[in-house]
């Protein structure tokens, strides 16, 4: 590491120390991120397969075979449709519970206890239960509800129409706890002193919550809806646990097919990772997009709170540390930092 | 390492979006605070309807009790609405799990959906445990999560101090390339990681199980933004005393990042704990099989040929356990730190 007057290290003997720090942590993001992520890019233009010797090149052929994939278009198509059932619920509820609740004074602790669990849950534990719930039986939970009004039951797994939609529902169950833990804590950066102003000027109930809350939950909303599709672009335990991506490929998400294309079978890696390839592209794109829209949303968010000291840092705080799985971790962080 | 005061680069205030100190009164709060503040402290205001309540909270006392606004009460109801339905909705799963592997063995030919079981035994979390091998697969679940945990504070904890405190040319960049490392899914990685474990002949090794996920980006950037919030003031008694990196870093940084490192160490063992594709492509023989892994094959294979649901009830209810307590045990200073309870340290 070299050293800048003034502001850097005065002996060499700090520059080296500042490296050793380092270190691990960039010997293991380089080795086990970084470096297979550009591996990953290298090897979509080869034919490489697991046994096979080495990587050959192949140039475009690879892309150029994923867009003439129906089994691709059709895992694309899965993966956006289950997108758009699991988000929107996912952040229209959880943003409805964490209004309802943060008011709770009393009971709150348990209340919100039993709101966070789902993100406790793991995916593959709550995929047997909802298999048993939705089991094709006429003793089945769903079938047995469904029976109520009449219905027959359905063997909602094993049918094309409903195989997704239940795969969606177990993941959107899960998102919409992780959304209701974001949006609360969201919900406790927005200063008293602004409700009470809003109070003082006669704003209340559903006025308030168009004119005052929701502005300044924005920033969070923005964040939440692009999280959470990037997060459900990613699909797979729930797929490979309950339906293995079936019936007749109804079921099967982007990264499922790319489990199958590159883990199973001929284990072809050079096309798995063209279509992880795709996969990261869109991802990207829509964290870009994310983070032009979140940086407008939370300058809005400033105007319409009169001391907008705070609202942007626990925007962009918040919103890089709950992208990993560390929802309540944010809000703790920034909260103590206080 | 020599403890020399001259060893230690010099403290710098991080250049980040914290404020530092997030104080109500220092611009133009001064002037809108008061005129915030006084008539709803005062005296009713003469253009409510209602009389003004005198702080937010026991407005919402009164409107519990049943105030005169039917407008509030009306929103009190539909917001115990909103509450019951989605606590019955997010516990109706565990409560099914429970209901399930306590109850009668339940094959698809002899299903019931009674809330109450018929019978209450715990034949199934025999069976789980034994077909299963769910006692192998908890401590193998358990030692890879917490050898995952130690390496990754033992790489992010250094590795936060020097993007919070300690800067060099080129700190930005480093920093940019970390955070980037966020976006990159781990299904990408997954593909040249089982190549770079085969090489170093790890494949099918608990080892292999832990070193691909050996630092966390995510964990880096956390402990970062918390440790910027130490003191500078701290800091430079530590360099005055004459502390050195590794000294500072064990008895200043590390006890005052205490709130941060416990939190950090949850999310890290609920993830790694709950982690999937990893073990199922490298955990190839059953000997090592975590936990949900070990699930999914009870799945796959029942052994009676039909799966048994209470069985496999009991089996998720086991698997679940590990991180529910984990979860039980953090979640009152997570809520804490939620609610702001936790403010002001």
């Amino acid at each position: 590491m070299t050293r800048r007057a003034g502001a850097g290290p005065r002996t060499g003997a700090g520059g080296w120390r500042i490296g050793a720090l380092l270190f691990p942590a960039l010997l293991g993001l380089t080795v086990f991120i970084l470096g297979p992520a550009l591996v990953s890019a290298f090897a979509a233009g080869t034919d490489k397969t697991l046994t096979g010797p080495s990587f050959h090149w192949v140039g475009t052929a690879n892309l150029r075979e994923a867009f003439g994939d129906p089994d691709f278009g059709r895992s694309v198509r899965n993966t956006l449709l289950y997108c758009v059932l699991t988000v929107i619920p996912a952040v229209v509820v959880g943003l409805a519970l964490a209004l309802a609740a943060q008011k709770v004074t009393r009971g709150s602790g348990a209340l919100r206890l039993a709101l966070f669990l789902p993100v406790s849950a793991n995916l593959v534990a709550i995929a047997v239960v909802f298999a048993y719930m939705f089991d094709p039986s006429g003793h089945g939970l769903a079938n047995t509800v469904i029976g109520w009004f009449g219905a027959g039951p359905r063997n909602w797994l094993g049918d094309e129409a409903t195989s997704l939609p239940v795969v969606a529902l177990v993941g959107g169950w899960r998102l919409t706890s992780f959304v209701f833990v974001v949006y609360l804590a969201g919900l406790t950066t927005i200063p008293a002193s602004v409700y009470e102003a809003a109070e003082v000027d006669g704003i209340r109930g559903f006025a308030r919550l168009r004119h005052v809350t929701l502005p300044l939950l924005a920033p969070t909303t923005i964040f939440l809806a692009v999280f959470t599709t990037i997060l459900t672009l990613q699909t797979f335990e729930t797929v490979a646990v309950l339906t293995h991506g079936g019936p007749f490929r109804s079921s099967a998400t982007i990264v499922y097919y790319i489990y199958e294309v590159g883990f199973t079978g001929s284990f072809r890696i050079g096309y798995a990772s063209a279509i992880a390839l795709l996969l990261i592209l869109g991802i990207v794109l829509i964290g870009v997009l994310g983070s032009v829209l979140g940086r407008r949303a939370r300058a809005r968010a400033a105007r319409v709170e009169s001391d907008g000291a705070d609202a942007g840092v626990d925007g962009a705080a918040g919103a890089a540390l709950v992208g990993l799985g560390v929802a309540g971790a944010a809000a703790p962080a920034t909260e103590a930092a206080r | 390492m020599s403890q020399s005061p001259l060893s230690q680069p010099p403290l710098s205030q991080p250049p980040t979006n914290e404020p530092a100190v997030s104080e109500p009164a220092m611009t133009e709060p001064a002037m809108t605070e008061p005129a915030m503040t006084e008539p709803v402290r005062g005296e009713p205001r003469a253009d409510s309807p209602v009389p003004a309540p005198p702080t937010g909270r026991h407005a919402h006392r009164a409107a519990r009790t049943g105030g005169p606004n039917s407008g509030r009460f009306a929103g009190l109801a539909g917001r115990a609405a909103v509450l019951t339905v989605g606590v019955f909705f997010a516990l109706l799963p565990f409560v099914w799990m429970v209901r399930t592997a306590f109850g009668p063995s339940q094959s698809a030919l002899a299903l019931s959906s009674n809330p109450i079981p018929e019978s209450i035994s715990f034949d199934a979390f025999t069976r789980a445990f034994r077909d299963g091998h769910l006692g192998r697969a908890l401590l193998t679940g358990i030692v890879v999560s917490l050898a995952i945990l130690l390496l990754q504070l033992l790489t992010a904890i250094p590795a936060a101090y020097v993007f919070a405190w300690l800067p060099f040319r080129g700190r930005g960049v480093v920093f940019g390339l970390v955070l980037a490392t966020l976006l990159v899914p781990s299904q990408v990685t997954a593909i040249p990681n089982y190549v770079t474990i085969s090489a170093l002949g790890l494949s099918n090794t608990r080892v292999g199980l832990v070193l691909p996920f050996m630092t966390s980006a995510a964990s880096i950037f956390l402990l970062r933004q918390y440790m910027t919030t130490i003191p500078v003031s701290v800091l430079e008694a530590a360099r005055m005393d004459g502390l050195g990196l590794v000294r500072t870093l064990r008895t200043i940084v590390v006890p005052l990042s205490m709130p941060a490192i416990a939190t950090v160490s949850v999310f890290s063992f609920l993830l790694s704990f709950n982690e999937y594709l990893w073990p199922l492509l490298e955990a190839r023989s059953p000997e090592i099989a975590t936990p949900p892994l070990a699930l999914a094959t009870l799945v796959a294979s029942p052994p009676s040929g039909l799966p048994d649901f209470a069985e496999l009830s009991a089996g998720a209810l086991i698997i679940s356990l590990p991180t529910l307590v984990v979860f039980l045990i953090a979640q009152r200073r997570l809520t804490a730190g939620l609610t702001g309870t936790g403010a002001g340290g």
